[in-house]
């Protein structure tokens, strides 16, 4: 999986925990730039990449991701394993 | 020794002093001592073995996680370091809280009988504070977000620091781990900068939080003396009281560890500009929303009791509102925490937890209302008026949690609402009522100006930091304004009448 297709599968992924489809993510995507992800949302957004991806996020990548580039960072280096 | 009693400013000064006498290695060590000797000189010379008790059980936990692979005896060991350090904390902390249910249950109910007896204890210094740092690192260990600290006195310097286990914030130790055993050479900005922080922490505390505490005294202590609008204004001071005392205390520890050259976490961010509950919390206390939402609140949600609970209520109320209803209850059991963290007593469960959670659901939930109502009346939402409407609103609702928190108990707060809604005495404000509470005119005047003061500066630290921005004045300027606040902490301190050195609200817990 290329980079630009993990991002294309992410934003649909975004588009639909959030319910927004002007959203569009990138490697410096935070919390702070969409405005529903909040401490609520994000437990349900992890979910919501793992069932897409088919992974598990530790609980110790989930409390420290800082954006979303680290998010695909983790789910390019399991796609690899 | 308090924080704010001469000899603690003198203990500071000595080790200040040494710290940057002796070599730079051996710093961490001066760091450990002066700790462990702050511990001893607190209360009770044995009080320190529970501390103690706590950082050798962590320590050798976390080594044991770290060396072993297998995940249910990496299990094991967490849950058995957790379920030890919280049974202290537990034990001496929330003994009595059945008993004072029920015995204040009893009072009201007939047919209930009898009182149960009430337990003692010493509680050592600062134990809700240390429990949750250390217990903080351990998580990160079990869950390899860093590693296992080897050394022991290194740890221990992590579980005893002093500037911090007074009244937190609580630390992280993957956040201070390479400040904390590094050599530190004297940097003269950082060093003034710490003083000046320790400085404003001492304006917030002496000035603003001991003259407010008078007003709060008289009325919270004769209530039926005061009520209807006198209960209101005694709230809304209680809350600048509440802030200043506390973020007070954060400004002097965060001031003294800058001054050894290592940064801590930030526990307030002007919390009464927000603009909802939320933000209030992402701004309040900074540290301890942090440390329950990730090693309480995102590991709840992770359960599998959770998921099931998720997938039931998805099946039962649709996808959305599924999703939703879990959040709202693992939201409770957090808000729960919160409110028992501040004490064992129904008055700080509800007023700083699950009153906080209503509002939060409640706000949540009636969105669409809230929305139709902007519509009826043509509110701007992204309109300044709208901006300050919305946070007069939030520092309301917070009043009415911190109304719990400062009462007796949850029964006094329940009858003070009753007195507040019940008396209609607006004139208190304007026919010089409030000058009798306890505050002469001067001391009134002295109050309003520092609030005012705080008020300008909080503005400030929005946009830029403000010891930045004094540092970017010519000296003339920078030297007056510094002595001027110098000055202002030791003349108009309040030292009133049973002054006993300001013992720092949160230090009880």
């Amino acid at each position: 999986m290329t980079r630009e297709e993990l991002y294309e599968r992410l934003n649909n992924v975004f588009r639909e925990v959030f319910d927004d489809d002007e959203i569009t993510v990138n490697d410096a995507t935070t919390s702070a730039d969409i405005e529903d992800w909040d401490s609520l949302e994000h437990i349900n957004l992890v979910s919501a990449v793992e069932q897409e991806f088919g992974i598990k996020f530790t609980m110790g990548q989930v409390v420290t991701m800082k954006n979303v580039g680290e998010m695909a960072d983790i789910i390019l280096a399991d796609s690899r394993k | 020794m308090n924080i704010t009693s001469f000899a603690f400013l003198c203990f500071y000064a000595v080790v200040l002093f040494l710290y940057y006498l002796i070599p730079k290695k051996a710093q961490w060590m001066l760091l450990l001592a002066a700790s462990v000797l702050y511990f001893l000189t607190a209360g009770k010379l044995w009080l320190i073995a529970y501390p103690a008790a706590s950082v050798t059980a962590v320590f050798i936990g976390a080594l044991c996680i770290e060396k072993t692979k297998e995940p249910v005896k990496r299990k094991r060991v967490l849950s058995f370091v957790v379920l030890f350090c919280l049974a202290l904390l537990i034990v001496l902390k929330y003994c009595n809280f059945g008993a004072y249910t029920y015995n204040a249950l009893a009072e009201r109910i007939p047919f209930l009988p009898g009182s149960l007896p009430e337990l003692h204890f010493l509680v050592p210094l600062g134990i809700s504070f240390y429990t949750l740092a250390l217990l903080g690192y351990l998580f990160d260990v079990y869950y390899e977000i860093s590693g296992a600290q080897h050394n022991f006195l290194k740890f221990a310097l992590f579980g005893f620091y002093f500037p911090v286990v007074i009244s937190g914030p609580i630390i992280r130790y993957r956040d201070v781990e390479g400040q904390l055993f590094e050599g530190h050479k004297f940097d003269y900005k950082q060093v003034t900068f710490g003083l000046q922080r320790i400085c404003w922490g001492f304006f917030k505390k002496l000035v603003i939080a001991e003259r407010m505490a008078v007003i709060v005294n008289t009325v919270y202590g004769d209530y039926a003396s005061y009520p209807g609008t006198y209960i209101l204004i005694a709230t809304i001071c209680f809350a600048f009281q509440l802030y200043a005392d506390f973020s007070g205390g954060m400004d002097i520890v965060i001031g003294i560890s800058e001054t050894f050259g290592i940064r801590i976490a930030e526990n307030f961010s002007t919390p009464f500009f927000s603009r909802s509950m939320q933000e209030f919390w992402r701004r309040w206390h900074i540290t301890l929303g942090g440390w329950l939402k990730d090693y309480l609140f995102y590991p709840l949600q992770r359960t599998r009791r959770f998921g099931d609970l998720q997938a039931a209520l998805k099946k039962r109320f649709g996808k959305k509102a599924g999703k939703k209803m879990t959040a709202y209850a693992a939201m409770f059991v957090l808000w729960f925490a919160v409110g028992m963290w501040h004490g064992g007593s129904w008055k700080y469960i509800v007023g700083s937890g699950i009153l906080h959670w209503c509002y939060i659901v409640l706000g949540e939930i009636g969105q669409p209302l809230w929305e139709k109502l902007y519509a009826v009346f043509r509110v701007k939402k992204d309109g300044r008026i709208f901006g300050i409407f919305q946070q007069i609103r939030t520092f309301l609702l917070v009043c009415s949690g911190f109304l719990f928190f400062r009462s007796a108990g949850f029964f006094t707060a329940c009858d003070m609402y009753r007195k507040m809604f019940g008396t209609w005495n607006p004139q208190v404000l304007w026919n010089g009522a409030l000058l009798r509470l306890g505050l002469d005119p001067i001391e009134f005047v002295i109050a309003v100006v520092s609030l005012l003061l705080l008020l300008v500066v909080s503005v400030l630290q929005q946009k830029n930091s403000v010891r930045e921005l004094l540092a970017g004045k010519n000296i003339v300027f920078r030297w007056i304004a510094l002595y001027a606040l110098l000055f202002y902490v030791i003349l108009l301190g309040y030292y009133g009448p049973g002054y006993s050195a300001a013992e720092f609200i949160y230090q009880g817990f």
